[in-house]
């Protein structure tokens, strides 16, 4: 039949799209053809490496977690750093697709879905550290509050128990809407494929047939769950900021910290979103949908805005320690710059405050090879903030008599990388079984063939 | 029943066939398992009469870890002693324990202890023989030897030591009490200066003003408990006085830190200054006899600060001090004590305490304390077995082989000897040597006495069934004396508790005691019978021999450094070494724990680019020797010192091969000293490097007002610490306006209304701690306590170096002053244990409320519900929460060592927080009795551990809430503060600040 | 649950439009000429289709509210009521005490209010949707389906008014 091509027309700010339905359906679904040998290689790579850490997870578990390189009085090590890490790395998922969408911001929908699924499985990832780090793994379910013969509840006022509903509640709703978004694009998918996989991809699409019923509700409940996403990825790493912040330790009590963590988990999280998509565009071959002038662009300006509020965080901590008169909180910063752990402290300094600042220039933004490494100063450094953060600080508090440095072990190590391993598993074989770019909201961007030509 | 303790691991079965094998554990024991003992066991349908399951009993005995002899009282449980204290009614240590004498427990259940008798067969190997046939093979080596028989004992006086006596006369043989640190230089010092033999009682508590020449008395010399006490007295702040303490050694050991005033004089001079002193006080007072002014005349302090290094204008100070407060000490010990000028030292002191008329006041002579025969015994008899005199010889409470330096070559002459019988507990240095193990009963185990001074007649008596097949060391006199039969047939007691007895009935003669039952049974229950000792003898200045003298040390060996070597404060010359507690509850000077090391001094460690943990090598024509590096500020720059009591070849898995052994340095005695200091030592760096095994931080307060101090005259002024602080213009006050008081104070208000509620409504006791920090010398005994009384683990050198040892109470020690050279070194000691506050930072954390607070304001924490979050350790200010690493429980208490386990106290697992409880035990064990009696409880019937411990009582607790109580006051005293206490965590444990005295020139 | 491809087949037409303007013009045709219950099928939400079909506001808005509110509720009550059912003081601080509840509250609210919300999407568009509707892959592509229930006698001039709009394919489907 005869389909008018359309002449191409704009977004709002003028960024062009040349394609048409069809085309976006054909290249969002040629994405899940059969996987190359470089994809599994990768994909077992990355499994290898998870049951590494899963090994050394059963070690901690049978003789105890004295393996890691726990030094009191650093009762907190890798395992909480790499716990914040994760959890932060969600935040610029919902971001992008919960605020963003809320803001209408138009580049959002090529790169959303990808940043959605690496909030749910870096949330996931996150989620197993309170797990592995304390002392009986095998009784976590005891922070939940399910009733039993004894009458024993949690204790609510506890910031562990925060972090277990801002947690879970986090990951329930991150993976609801990421599954709810889904359920159109499955269904085109759906209406491609042939054979086991028809039956497959049409029970995952629920029935959905686009019906002007279905879309009616949908289109407002997406709102509405963006709604709620939005104060909820503000309060998790709030939660997760007080679980330093409620406590004395000087280095974690301040008032600061909700805004700051949150700022710099969205930073790191953009940075991840970064280190991920530069490669995967180019894998899936989807490098025209999502491009260098426009959406990176607008990537790389978000991370200097983190970015910048980040170093104003760090010289605002700085300058309180000082302003306070407090003797234990500025021996802690000075400790932080100049003590044992001055090659932590500045490597943090560096790779967030400092490097985020290439991004004034656009040469810089709209360069992927310079975002890439980037992306990896700004993994680097946001791993290192939360070691700081958490170790410095806890090497030396109020007692000079209790100091001491941490020696990290294999254990530990161990586990940092096994949780590596973890996320790319799931992202990879995600990668591969779903639309990565969200096919409906890009439609949604390109106006239909008209009869009559012009606009509506 | 040896054999199945011996393979007992911590299960149920084996764990009840051992308690039922000892007395009382009756019904467990029937519903343990059947073993060869249980028709021998008694069913509780006869009560067996001082054993109720579940309660402790209590027996007194005597301390016998070293010569002091120290009253304990042994709790038991089923029929296991679990916990040693001191017995209040002992005159020597009215209640008090030190850390070694408690860890006699882990001596008693000591994995590496002889199990039984023992032959060595040609290849070398021992082999286990039935006691019959040891007894067998001894009575007919004694046969062949006939007189050419040696007996080394250690220094304790007591009927078996008498019978020991008796039976070598017997023989023809000879007997050598050997005390590794004995103090034949003191007694010839008496001789000279005093014509008395004796070893004179110390009477610290009526001092005014002391000077310590090396002695140290708050720990290794003397009788540290009793000394303690009486420091506690006259430093302590106690009516508002404090008697100056100077040190003067070129290394500060415990005493020295405890000091005023540290002067670090060269090693071996410290009679040029004695001499100089009493020098200035006759020159000065006169009215003393003539000829001693003569005989003086020559020690100038200008000689004195040449050879001392003290400027004379200090030394005139402080003669002219120490003549000024009546009465004063001066002591001598330590190393002052064990070198060739050791006689001449000692006589110096002598001399001086005379003329400042210190005898009779705080020298008291006429207390007999025994004292062994000095080394010059030992190395004749050394001569003798190398000549080949010595046909057999026996060895009980001794470890010469291992005390003897090298250079002595005793070993060797000791190898010579035919026939070598030891009657050690432990296959120790000499044991491993010897043809034939008699492993004798633990103190514990058996019938004995003890006589530590003269008046004081102190009883032994066992308090479980044995652990091993071993016999009390007195049957096996009488059992050989039987089988040999001539000379010694006369010992023909039924057994060793038949003779002791006849003894006492003597005994009870003597002190006029028609009643011999009562009297005996009086003596059991108060652990012996104490009488005054007999009026001070008077003795006088024997002129003609108090010969006024000073040498110059002459040292061996080349090197820019002296080498000292000193008794360690925790392993003592090395019996300590298999005892886990000893070796992980860190040394009180040093905080080094598992390891030997050698001190440096600060400006040393400069001149040699050396720091912490950098392993020396020091060598002397005697030998070398390996260690890591403490850098320690007091000690002079031309010393270097090592610890003894490590380096063990044998004597258990704890010890052996464990640091090195200090003694392969010294040069070999000329006289009745061991030389601890004798020679120079070249030092050359290794370039290698290990973590020392520190429990110690930061040793700074860095200003944190930790370790709290006040001027004495402030003090005596009843200022606070702050207000002394504004006093010295170092501090203002913080000016508070209504308003925020109002806020603050109205909203703890409204906090503390809504706490009201279900158990925590009404009026609970409130459980607090008071702690001198003007009595705390630093000892450690509350520490070992602590350790015995609530199960805790002992983690090994390898879990120390990663900072995980489990002190629930820890003494922290902070270094004063000393940051630029030539400024004066002072430490300050501080005991930090959980503080229980009101408003814990641990408790709000713990997201399944395994910590919380108990209705009598008890931090509580329940291991059960604990998931190891570690969150409220974290947010612990002072850092006294503990974690489980690893299964701790499981790897601690090598059988039969987990016998020693207190029932009362959970043994904590893997993955879990623990920290001080404050005795909760003990706690509720007085609150179930008082409910029972139908009464409160009342003040000081009953106390925490460590508090129970402290030698100078520093430590009280009890009820706040009760103001009559003594914790109450002390909350209240002027000196009282609480550490930390701008955080508003509210700790219920207040600390009274050490009182410090003027600062001089 | 059931999928509306395998229940019982509606009758009428099913026609296909290229164009947007088109299946707009189309709708309001229908719509002009009473024809309520018509099915259209879109790749993606649409602002002219939509405006076309003039639907009232979807009442999941309102299930989102009771869900949040709900969870805002269990928040306060589980932690209070937990609070006191076992006493126990930690930190000197009340036994119940608001402000750290208020965290699990919100995360309630957030919690249920989403839940809620897609439960009512579930509830309205799926298992309340229409069933035996016909229905062609390509309108999950590039094409815009619209179905007009239509029995055999007005099928004719149905159909001839949806080509005349500009449908590109139109299928008639039989019970």
């Amino acid at each position: 039949m005869a389909v008018v091509a359309p002449p191409p027309v704009g977004h709002g700010d003028g960024h062009a799209i040349t394609q048409t339905h069809a085309d976006v359906t054909r290249d969002v679904v040629a994405t899940l053809s059969a996987p190359s040998r470089g994809y599994v290689l990768l994909l077992l790579g990355s499994a290898a490496v998870f049951l590494m850490g899963l090994l050394t997870f059963l070690i901690l578990v049978i003789d105890g977690l004295g393996h890691a390189g726990y030094q009191p009085p650093i009762f907190w090590s890798v395992y909480i750093t790499t716990f914040v890490f994760w959890v932060g790395i969600g935040h610029a998922g919902t971001l992008i697709s919960a605020i963003l969408f809320l803001f209408r911001s138009p580049w959002r929908t090529a790169v959303y879905r990808s940043t959605e699924v690496m909030t749910v499985f870096a949330v996931m990832t996150a989620a197993l550290f309170p797990i592995i780090h304390i002392g009986r793994q095998w009784i976590f379910y005891w922070l939940l509050p399910y009733p039993n013969q004894r009458y024993l509840w949690p204790n609510f006022k506890s910031p562990l128990i925060w972090d277990v509903f801002a947690i879970s509640t986090y990951f329930t709703v991150s993976a609801t809407f990421l599954v709810f978004g889904l359920v159109p694009d499955v269904a085109a998918v759906r209406d491609k494929v042939t054979g086991w996989r028809k039956t497959v991809y049409g029970l995952a699409s629920v029935g959905w047939q686009g019906t002007d019923n279905q879309w009616r509700h949908y289109s407002r409940a997406y709102l509405y769950l963006a709604a709620l996403a939005t104060p909820l990825v503000l309060s998790v790493h709030s939660v997760v900021s007080w679980d330093f912040a409620v406590s004395i330790v000087p280095g974690w009590h301040g008032t600061i910290f909700a805004p700051y963590f949150v700022a710099g988990a969205i930073y790191s999280g953009i940075g991840m979103v970064l280190t991920l998509i530069i490669p995967l565009r180019r894998a899936l071959r989807i490098e025209h949908m999502i491009t260098p002038e426009y959406h990176f662009d607008n990537l790389a300006k978000l991370t200097l805005l983190t970015g910048s509020i980040l170093f104003y965080a760090y010289g605002m901590e700085y300058f309180v320690a000082w302003y306070s008169g407090n003797m234990f909180e500025q021996t802690t910063f000075y400790r932080r710059a100049f003590g044992p752990y001055w090659w932590a402290g500045w490597t943090m300094i560096i790779c967030n405050a400092f490097v985020s600042q290439l991004l004034w220039f656009r040469k810089v933004r709209t360069n992927l090879t310079a975002l890439f490494i980037i992306s990896i100063f700004i993994n680097v450094g946001m791993w290192f903030e939360r070691f700081v953060i958490i170790v410095s600080s806890l090497s030396n508090d109020y007692v000079p008599w209790a100091w001491d440095q941490l020696n990290p072990s294999w254990a530990d190590w161990g586990i940092l990388a096994g949780s590596f391993g973890w996320f790319g598993m799931w992202f990879l074989l995600f990668a591969k079984t779903f639309p990565i770019v969200a096919i409906q909201e890009i439609k949604e961007m390109i106006p239909m063939p008209r009869k009559r030509g012009g606009h509506h | 029943m040896a054999d199945e303790t011996t393979a007992s691991t911590l299960d149920r079965r084996k764990f009840l066939t051992v308690l039922g094998a000892t007395t009382g554990g009756g019904a467990l024991a029937l519903s343990g398992c059947s073993t060869g003992k249980v028709e021998k066991l008694v069913p509780y349908l006869v009560q067996s009469e001082d054993q109720i399951p579940g309660l402790a009993t209590w027996y007194a005995s005597t301390c016998t870890e070293c010569s002091t002899g120290c009253g304990v009282h042994v709790r038991t449980r089923e029929g296991r002693p679990v916990k040693l204290e001191g017995n209040p009614e002992h005159p020597v240590n009215r209640g008090k324990l030190c850390s070694r004498g408690q860890a006699a427990l882990q001596g008693l259940y000591n994995p590496g202890r002889v199990k039984g008798p023992m032959a060595r067969n040609p290849d070398g190997s021992f082999q286990a023989i039935t006691w019959d046939d040891a007894i067998a093979r001894l009575a007919a080596k004694l046969g062949e030897a006939g007189s050419r028989v040696a007996v080394i004992s250690g220094a304790g006086r007591g009927t078996f030591s008498d019978l020991l006596g008796d039976w070598t006369a017997a023989l023809g043989g000879r007997l050598v009490r050997h005390e590794t640190f004995d103090r034949e230089p003191e007694r010839a010092a008496n001789r000279q200066v005093f014509g008395s033999d004796q070893l004179p009682l110390y009477d610290l508590g009526k001092a005014r003003y002391i000077v310590s020449f090396g002695a140290d008395f708050l720990d290794t010399w003397g009788a540290p408990l009793e000394q303690a006490r009486g420091f506690a007295a006259a430093h302590g702040f106690e009516g508002g006085q404090v008697a100056k303490l100077v040190y003067a050694a070129p290394r500060m050991d415990l005493t020295g830190l405890n000091a005023d005033q540290w002067l670090p004089i060269k090693p071996g001079s410290e009679a040029a200054l004695a001499l100089a002193m009493a020098q200035v006080l006759v020159s000065e007072r006169g009215g003393q006899p003539a000829g001693l002014a003569g005989a003086l005349a020559a020690y100038t302090p200008a000689l004195a600060a040449e050879e001392t290094g003290v400027p004379a204008a200090t030394i005139e100070r402080l003669a002219r001090e120490f003549a000024a407060a009546r009465p004063s000490l001066a002591l001598a010990g330590g190393v002052a004590a064990q070198h060739a000028g050791a006689t001449e030292v000692c006589a110096a002191v002598n001399i001086l305490n005379f003329v400042a008329g210190n005898i009779g006041e705080t020298v008291r002579f006429g207390a007999e304390l025994p004292a062994a025969d000095g080394h010059a015994a030992l190395a004749g008899l050394a001569r003798s077995m190398n000549a080949g005199e010595v046909g057999v010889v026996l060895v009980h409470d001794a470890n010469p082989v291992y005390t003897q330096p090298r250079a002595t070559g005793f070993a060797d002459a000791f190898r010579k000897v035919g026939y070598k019988v030891s009657t050690s507990l432990y296959l120790d240095e000499t044991a491993a040597l010897c043809d034939l193990l008699l492993p004798q009963h633990h103190a514990l185990e058996r019938w004995d006495d003890l006589r530590p001074r003269a008046g004081v007649y102190s009883l032994m008596q066992p308090v479980l069934e044995p652990v091993f097949d071993t016999l009390p060391a007195g049957d096996i006199l009488l059992r050989v004396s039987q089988k040999a039969g001539g000379a010694l047939a006369r010992f023909n007691a039924p057994s060793y508790e038949a003779h002791l007895k006849s003894r006492w009935q003597a005994l009870a003669g003597e002190l006029g005691e028609s009643d011999f039952a009562a009297f005996w049974h009086g003596a059991l229950q108060r652990g012996g019978v104490y009488r005054e000792p007999p009026a001070a003898g008077a003795v006088s200045l024997a002129l003609e021999n108090a010969q006024a003298s000073y040498t110059r040390p002459a040292l061996g060996g080349e090197g820019e450094f002296t080498f000292l070597t000193y008794p360690h404060p925790m392993l003592y010359d090395g019996r300590g070494a298999n005892k886990p507690w000893l070796l992980e509850i860190a040394d009180p000077v040093t905080k080094i724990s598992w390891h030997s090391w050698v001190e440096v001094g600060p400006g040393a460690a400069r001149r040699l680019d050396v720091r912490d943990g950098e392993i020396l090598e020091l060598s002397t024509p005697q030998g070398t020797v390996e260690a890591p590096v403490f850098v320690y500020p007091g000690i002079r720059d031309d010393v270097v010192a090592m610890p003894l009591g490590l380096g063990h070849t044998a004597y258990g898995a704890f010890a052996e091969g464990r640091g090195v052994n200090p003694l392969d340095l010294l040069a070999a005695p000329s006289g009745e000293y061991v030389p601890y200091l004798s020679t120079r030592v070249a030092v050359r760096k290794t370039g290698r490097y290990r973590k020392l095994a520190s429990v110690a931080g930061v040793a700074r307060q860095l200003g944190r007002g930790i370790a709290e101090s006040i001027p004495l005259a402030a003090a005596q002024k009843g200022l606070t610490v702050e207000q002394a602080y504004i006093e010295a213009g170092l501090g203002h006050h913080e000016v508070n306006t209504e308003r925020e008081l109002e806020a603050v104070h109205g909203w703890a208000e409204e906090q503390h209304e809504a706490t009201q509620y279900g158990n925590y409504e009404g009026e609970n006791p409130q459980w607090a701690m008071a702690i001198d920090l003007a009595k705390c010398t630093g000892c450690n005994a509350c520490v070992t306590a602590c350790y015995a009384e609530n199960n805790i683990p002992t983690v090994g050198e390898e879990q120390v170096l990663k900072g995980r040892e489990m002190t629930w109470l820890r003494i922290e020690r902070y270094w004063e002053g000393g940051e630029e050279p030539g400024e004066p070194v002072s430490a300050r000691f501080v005991p930090m244990l959980c503080q229980h506050c009101a408003n814990a930072p641990c408790e709000p954390v713990c997201p399944v409320y395994a910590a919380y607070h108990t209705p009598d304001g008890l931090n509580g924490q329940v291991y059960n519900r604990c998931v190891g979050t570690r969150y409220c350790a974290n947010n612990c200010p002072y850092k006294v929460r503990y974690f489980n690493w690893y299964k701790y429980n499981e790897r601690a208490w090598p059988a039969p060592l987990h016998l020693q386990l207190n029932p009362d106290v959970t043994v904590r697992a893997r993955g879990v927080m623990e920290k001080c409880t404050f005795c909760i035990q003990r706690i509720r064990g007085a609150q179930n009795q008082a409910r029972l009696e139908d009464r409160p409880i009342r003040d000081g019937e009953f106390t925490t551990a460590c508090a129970q411990a402290c030698p100078s009582d520093c430590i009280v607790f009890g009820n706040v809430r009760d103001p009559s109580s003594r914790v109450a006051r002390l909350a209240q005293n002027p000196r009282g503060y609480r550490v930390l206490e701008d955080l508003n965590v509210r700790p219920a444990i207040t600390y009274l600040a050490k009182v410090l005295l003027p600062a001089e020139a | 649950m059931a999928l509306p491809l395998r229940s019982r087949r509606v009758p009428g037409l099913l026609a296909s439009f290229v164009h947007v303007d088109a299946a707009a013009d189309a709708i309001r045709a229908l719509r002009a000429r009473g024809h309520r219950n018509l099915v259209v099928y879109t790749a993606a939400p649409n602002h002219e289709i939509e405006e076309a079909l003039d639907h009232s506001v979807s009442p999941v808005r309102l299930v989102t509210l009771i869900g949040g509110l709900t969870g805002c509720a269990a928040g306060f009550g589980m932690t209070l009521w937990m609070s006191y059912d076992w006493p126990v003081l930690v930190g000197g601080k009340p036994i119940g005490s608001i402000p750290p509840y208020v965290v699990i509250a919100f995360e309630l609210t957030i919690l249920l209010g989403a839940l809620s919300t897609v439960a009512a999407v579930a509830l309205f568009s799926v298992l309340m949707g229409k069933r035996g509707i016909a229905y062609d892959p390509k309108f999950s592509d590039d094409q815009i389906g619209v179905f007009v229930p239509a029995g055999g006698d007005q099928a004719g001039a149905v159909e001839q008014m949806l080509r005349s709009a500009g449908a590109v394919e139109v299928r008639r489907e039989a019970a």
